[in-house]
């Protein structure tokens, strides 16, 4: 500092309150690191480029065998694509076929890959669509290997024991939606590991910003949501931040999340007046009603087949992270345990509050292997010089799970696609018709071929009456939803109408013949099994049926009026065309 | 403790000690005369050529954390020794004469009692570290007046004084002198005989310049010591009317293209009514898709200024991208070697912040002897000069008035300031700004760290009253985002950067040949940064603040923000007159970067457009809007209200926490209606560009509560 001599300076005749300190003096009382980057690891995008592309080609190399050639896919999956494909190719484009069904990132961020509808109709983009998420977790878990200190070949063998593991395996190419979600979390927890390491606040706001994605991909983010933003507030306490800290930090965090919350309840609000419609209609947390019932012994038993079958690994991470929280007062050990109990805790608590359709199924041992590996990093980062011993117990553990979960896949009573993803891998044959536990049937073949005959057949937009929900897939495999008239088009009251008027709106409807939830297929029963004279049938498969809607037809009327149906079949084709395109040809 | 002593076993010339010989800094070892040479029995012995002397026992003794024993040696012996262990620099060394001037200046202060010991003490440990004038440090703590120190060099150097308060300048025989020379050396002929000029001077002159003085003038001449202030008045008056014409002229003719003297040339006006026309024409004959277009144009550009402005922040989050400058090589720095630095302070209708603002200059880090402080001051301002008059401050406050003429604007002041700096680099500080001490010397490191074509550093720049009101809090948090984000990205992108209004740092030089600020645009700043990237020249940012006053008074507010958005209408309007040249000399990613940049400014125009739809047809449900909205449209235009908004709204979180500002952090949240503010004050400033275009809204500081 420049000297001061003793003359006074100029007298300042008021006296300020605001008290200006610099900027050294202001934050010399913050926990955290502001305003400049503590040390970190450095940056080496070369590698989490790799460790992404290595594992993107993988799973979608992977998941193209599995979904195009052994197809095993889930309705659920293409039923998002199908959403996503409206998006752009309906007519008009419709951002409502979101819908609430679903998160609605599991559509949105899919929706990229549906802008070339031949693409999303070969379905050859499908597995990409959890393949890119599930690359992505993968950076993120080496990336907090590196925070921890993991030797670069324990990385490797780290990544691929653990990218090997069937489960992961299957929900990383068959385009399921669950890693959606996960990686989000994962990349939150990441963040916030990151933060526990470094104290930089950036990676605060960065976890705040991926759970706000994550609780719109899936709503059972929030719970690890909450969690965390208790244990921010906790852990800087600890740390003897100051009240405002507390508060700016956690409102920084949380900030993201409510936001997306508050506005998804306002759509829900404003479009169907039940601001939770989101939640409970979900088929993340809505009961179908049918549930199996669990006694709580059930629930255990089962709690415990899901952890030894699915995440084994957590059998030995809990206890370790609990130990090292509790001897070692190590914070950041006692969240993850909190987060990995409540990760094994909650499919049975979801079933006890019957807040779930899909009870016990070993999907839910994915969060618990995900969590079990960050608990499992965390730890060989506390062990210090132990990291490289903690690391290769966690690899053997990783290695020794994949043919342990494989086996268990086969057999295992609660479960959608695992024990068809076995068979496919275990005889490398397709599985179009298989039937999965709950009695699914696994293929799309009669979907597709119903989609070529409408491709090949139908070209009037909006010409084809159908209930989306259940023919997703047939329009999927068509490329075109502009030629179906369905509930996204104008909502569900239009629809209804031209349900019961079908012959002022369409010339076709498309139905499905083995579900009892389709509301087309419910009015025209007789159309179904093929026994309405008026209702001609234009092409039958295995799953649906298309049938013809002659001109004057109207749901229960006797006749058709002055209209001759046979007047405009084509001879020699068998199928009844509109007048437009008999004009045509 | 220290003791001294004249005679002991262990002496200098014995050998000097490594491990103590640098305990004491080179400039204190020459100006006092000492060394630290042995260490004896815990006690570090230094030689002295005066061990008697007690302002030579305490300096040391404050700098070695050991028992100091005081050793009289000669002064040769000292000299030699430590020349030996701080090899001397021929220019850096005081020669004799000097320093014989030096003590007898010291002497003839302290024995009339005009200095204290103590004033002395210090005095003389900033010449240790600056190797300035001792007279010139003593005036510059107002230790002593500037007229006193007159007397002792006229006493010195043995040259009659002239006292300049009163005096009515002959213009023609002051003009004698040129004026880059007059002002350079600070002398002017004051009065002319037939073979000899009186020449007014604030030092006696070396040899050098009286032979280039005696050149300029065409005859002999004779010196006469005159107070540094009161010959910086005389020559601001005798080159006023140069100085104003430059200030206001300048660019305008030097470079006309440059200039927003013209808001909209031919040219412009004649594409701008083409436009009108065509979509008139189209209007009228496809209105619907007309309309869909313009919506549809509009949702394209707030969709690119959006994104370009969410990728500049999230680069910045991730990265530090400040030019990096640490305590260390600050103190490192050797002040012999620091430069003039000019500070140029705009006022206008500032009286009561002045006494605030001289203190927080003075606060600086920085050898008062070699601050340039320019007080720029609107003639018609008598409050404000009277009040820096009244103050009496020392030489290094330059009170500037600026005559008055039109356009009556902060950049014209700045511009006939920089006339007169002397500084090698020079700063912009408002009234009411407080930077960091450090920041001038972290500004001349930042100098050294980056590349030789930045020649402006800009300062981060937040508040100090953002606790007073939600208008400070959510200034503070734009601010924020701003400074912490947006720019450091910006710069480290080696974009356009529309600087900052206040905190950045010139190389003098290079601002005078780009014609410094455009006195026509109220955002000299901004257009600035884009002119002098359009020269090749770059920006960096360093991570040093500028506190300011935020606005407290949502009218004064509207009035400071419809100036900014106004001078950045006029800023892309005057760089976009040739678009391709700018597309050639900044480059796709610089073309793209300023427009996105001005774009901003645009988006709030037509942010209230957009509410004002979104809010009709949620509660009409109109259809004719929802035609608006077409497919790609709606999706541009959902995705901007629905996520787009909430990553601004995140942003000024984020820069709030980047700068560990969590009091407010939770206004951000309401940032929202911060924007509403914003679109009224832009529109404010787009009619205000037709109707008054280069009227100043001037911003009234002092509304922070307590101010002083």
């Amino acid at each position: 500092m420049t000297a001061q001599l003793s003359q006074p300076e100029p007298t300042v005749t008021t006296v300020t309150t605001v008290e200006v300190v610099t900027n050294r003096e202001r934050l010399s009382g913050v926990v955290q690191s502001v305003g400049r980057r503590p040390d970190d690891i450095p940056r080496r995008w070369w590698e989490s480029a790799l460790v992404f592309g290595l594992f993107l080609v993988a799973y979608a190399w992977f998941g193209y065998w599995l979904v195009v050639d052994m197809h095993v896919v889930g309705f659920e999956t293409l039923d998002r694509f199908n959403r996503a494909l409206m998006i752009w190719h309906n007519d008009p484009p419709k951002l409502s076929s979101v819908g609430f069904d679903y998160p609605p990132l599991t559509i949105l961020l899919i929706s990229p890959l549906t802008v070339v509808p031949a693409l999303a109709s070969s379905l050859i983009v499908v597995p990409l669509a959890s393949a890119v998420f599930a690359a992505f977790t993968m950076v993120t878990f080496n990336t907090m290997m590196r925070r921890a200190q993991v030797l670069a070949p324990l990385r490797v063998v780290v990544l691929v024991a653990f990218g090997l593991n069937p489960l992961v395996a299957l929900y990383a190419a068959s385009g399921a939606r669950h890693f959606m979600w996960l990686t989000f979390v994962v990349a939150a927890l990441g963040a916030l590991f990151a933060w526990y390491v470094t104290a930089d606040i950036r990676f605060v706001m960065i976890a705040g910003l991926a759970f706000a994605i994550a609780a719109l991909s899936g709503y059972s983010s929030l719970l690890w949501f909450v969690v965390s933003a208790i244990m921010v507030g906790a852990i800087l306490a600890r740390l003897g931040a100051d009240g405002t800290e507390i508060e700016g930090t956690t409102v920084g965090f949380a900030a993201p999340t409510v936001y997306v919350i508050a506005l998804w309840s306002a759509f829900n609000l404003i479009l169907v007046l039940k601001p939770f419609n989101w939640i409970t209609a979900s088929s993340d947390s809505a009961s179908s009603g049918g549930l199996e019932s669990f006694s709580a012994v059930e629930l255990l038993e089962y709690t415990g087949r899901l952890v030894l079958y699915g995440a084994p690994i957590a059998i030995v991470v809990l206890p370790a992270l609990v130990f090292a929280g509790i001897a070692r007062r190590n914070g950041l050990a006692l969240w993850l345990a909190v987060i990995l109990f409540l990760s094994i805790i909650v499919p049975a608590l979801s079933v006890a509050l019957k807040i779930t359709d899909s009870p016990m199924v070993m999907r839910n041992a994915l969060p618990i292997l995900l969590f079990s590996m960050i608990g499992a990093i965390w730890l060989a980062r506390s062990a210090g010089e132990g990291a490289t011993l903690v690391s290769a117990l966690l690899v053997a553990g990783l290695i020794i799970s994949i043919p342990w979960t494989f086996q268990a896949m086969k057999t295992y009573k609660y479960q959608g696609l695992e024990s068809t993803f076995a068979a496919a891998v275990s005889t490398r044959q397709s599985q179009e018709g298989a039937t999965t536990p709950d009695g699914s049937t696994v293929g799309y073949v009669s979907e597709q071929a119903m989609a070529r005959w409408i491709k090949d057949n139908v070209t009037l937009n909006s010409s084809i009456l159908t209930d989306n929900a259940q023919t997703s897939a047939v329009i999927l495999l068509t490329g075109d939803p502009a030629l179906f008239f369905d509930r996204v088009d104008k909502s569900d009251g239009p629809w209804l109408a031209a349900a019961k008027d079908p012959a002022a709106h369409v010339d076709y409807m498309l139905l499905s013949t083995n579900s009892s939830a389709d509301l087309l297929s419910n009015l025209y029963e007789d159309a179904v099994d093929g026994s309405n004279a008026f209702l001609t049938e234009a092409y039958r498969t295995e799953r649906y049926v298309l049938v013809s809607v002659p001109s004057g037809f109207r749901r229960g009327a006797d006749s058709l009026g002055d209209q001759d149906p046979a007047a405009l079949s084509i001879p020699g084709q068998g199928i009844t065309t509109t007048p437009v395109e008999a004009a045509d040809q | 403790m220290t003791t001294s002593q004249t005679r002991t076993t262990t002496r200098i010339g014995d050998g000097v000690d490594a491990d103590v010989r640098h305990l004491i800094p080179e400039g204190i070892c020459r100006t006092f005369r000492v060394l630290p040479y042995a260490v004896v029995d815990g006690s570090v012995l230094v030689a002295a050529a005066d061990a008697e002397d007690a302002i030579t026992e305490q300096v040391v003794a404050e700098r070695v954390d050991r028992p100091v024993l005081l050793v009289r040696h000669t002064v040769n012996e000292i000299v030699a020794a430590i020349d030996e262990a701080y090899p001397p620099v021929e220019s850096e060394v005081e020669t004799p004469e000097a320093r014989r001037a030096r003590m007898q200046m010291a002497q003839m202060l302290t024995r009339s009692g005009l200095v204290t010991a103590e004033q002395l003490r210090r005095a003389m440990l900033e010449y240790a570290r600056t190797g300035d004038p001792l007279g010139d440090i003593l005036v510059s703590h107002q230790a002593i007046s500037e007229d006193v120190l007159v007397a002792a060099l006229s006493e010195l150097h043995q040259l009659q004084r002239v006292g300049l308060g009163d005096f009515e300048p002959d213009l023609k025989v002051a003009r004698r002198l040129p004026e880059p020379l007059a002002l350079r050396l600070q002398a002017i002929p004051v009065a002319e005989s037939e073979d000899v000029v009186l020449l007014a001077v604030a030092r006696p002159l070396a040899d050098d310049d009286v032979t280039e003085v005696q050149a300029a003038l065409g005859s002999s001449f004779r010196q006469l010591l005159a107070n540094r202030t009161e010959l910086d008045q005389l020559i601001q008056q005798v080159h006023s009317v140069h100085y104003a014409e430059i200030s206001t002229r300048g660019l305008m003719e030097s470079r006309p293209e440059s200039s927003a003297h013209v808001v909209i040339t031919g040219t412009q006006k004649a594409v701008l009514v083409m436009t009108v026309v065509a979509l008139v024409l189209c209007g009228v004959i496809w209105p619907v898709n007309t309309l869909i277009g313009i919506v549809g144009f509009c949702s394209f550009i707030y969709l690119i200024v959006s994104v370009y402005k969410f990728r500049l922040t999230l680069r910045a989050l991730g990265t530090h991208l400040e030019t990096d400058v640490t305590d260390a090589e600050i103190a490192a720095i050797d002040e012999r070697h620091l430069p003039v630095y000019t500070i140029l302070v705009p006022l206008y209708k500032e009286a009561g912040i002045v006494q605030r603002l001289v203190r927080d200059i003075n606060a600086l880090d920085y050898p008062r002897t070699r601050l340039d402080v320019k007080l720029l001051c609107e003639e018609d301002d008598d409050e404000t000069i009277d009040k820096i008059v009244s103050l009496q401050l020392p030489p290094h406050f330059h009170l500037v008035v600026v005559p008055d003429s039109l356009p009556k604007t902060k950049p014209k002041a700045c511009n006939y300031g920089l006339q007169l700096s002397t500084g090698a680099y020079c700063v912009i500080f408002d009234a009411e700004d407080r930077p960091d001490p450090d920041q001038l010397k972290k500004a001349l490191l930042a100098f050294d760290h980056v590349p030789s074509n930045v020649v402006c550093i800009q300062a981060k720049l937040n508040h100090f009253n953002q606790d007073q009101n939600l208008l400070t809090a959510w200034f503070a948090n734009e601010y924020s985002m701003h400074f912490e984000l947006v720019l450091p990205a910006m710069g480290a992108a080696e974009s356009p950067i529309p600087l900052g209004g206040t905190s950045n740092h010139f190389i003098t030089s290079t601002l005078r040949e780009l014609g410094a600020w455009d006195p026509f645009n109220v955002t000299e700043d901004a257009d600035l940064g884009i002119r002098l990237h359009r020269e090749g020249y770059r920006t960096a940012m360093i991570d040093s603040t500028t506190l300011e006053e935020a606005n407290s008074n949502v009218g004064n507010w509207i009035r400071q923000r419809s100036r900014w958005n106004k001078g950045y209408y006029q800023t892309w309007l005057v760089h976009m007159r040739n678009p391709i040249g700018l597309l050639s000399q900044t480059g796709l990613r610089g073309f793209m970067s300023f427009n996105l940049t001005m774009g901003s400014a645009f988006v709030l125009l037509m942010n209230p457009i957009f509410w004002g739809l979104t809010t009709l047809y949620v509660l009409t449900q109109w259809g004719f809007i929802e035609q608006l909205f077409p497919g790609i449209v709606f999706y541009a235009a959902s995705a901007m209200l629905f996520i787009g908004n909430f990553i601004f709204v995140y942003l000024n979180v984020a820069g709030s926490l980047q700068r560990g500002e969590f009091g407010i952090t939770r206004t951000a949240l309401l940032s929202p209606l911060y924007w509403g503010l914003m679109s009224w004050a832009a529109w404010k400033g787009f009619i205000q560009l037709f109707t008054n275009p280069f009227y100043w809204e001037k911003t009234e500081h002092g509304l922070d509560e307590g101010s002083s």
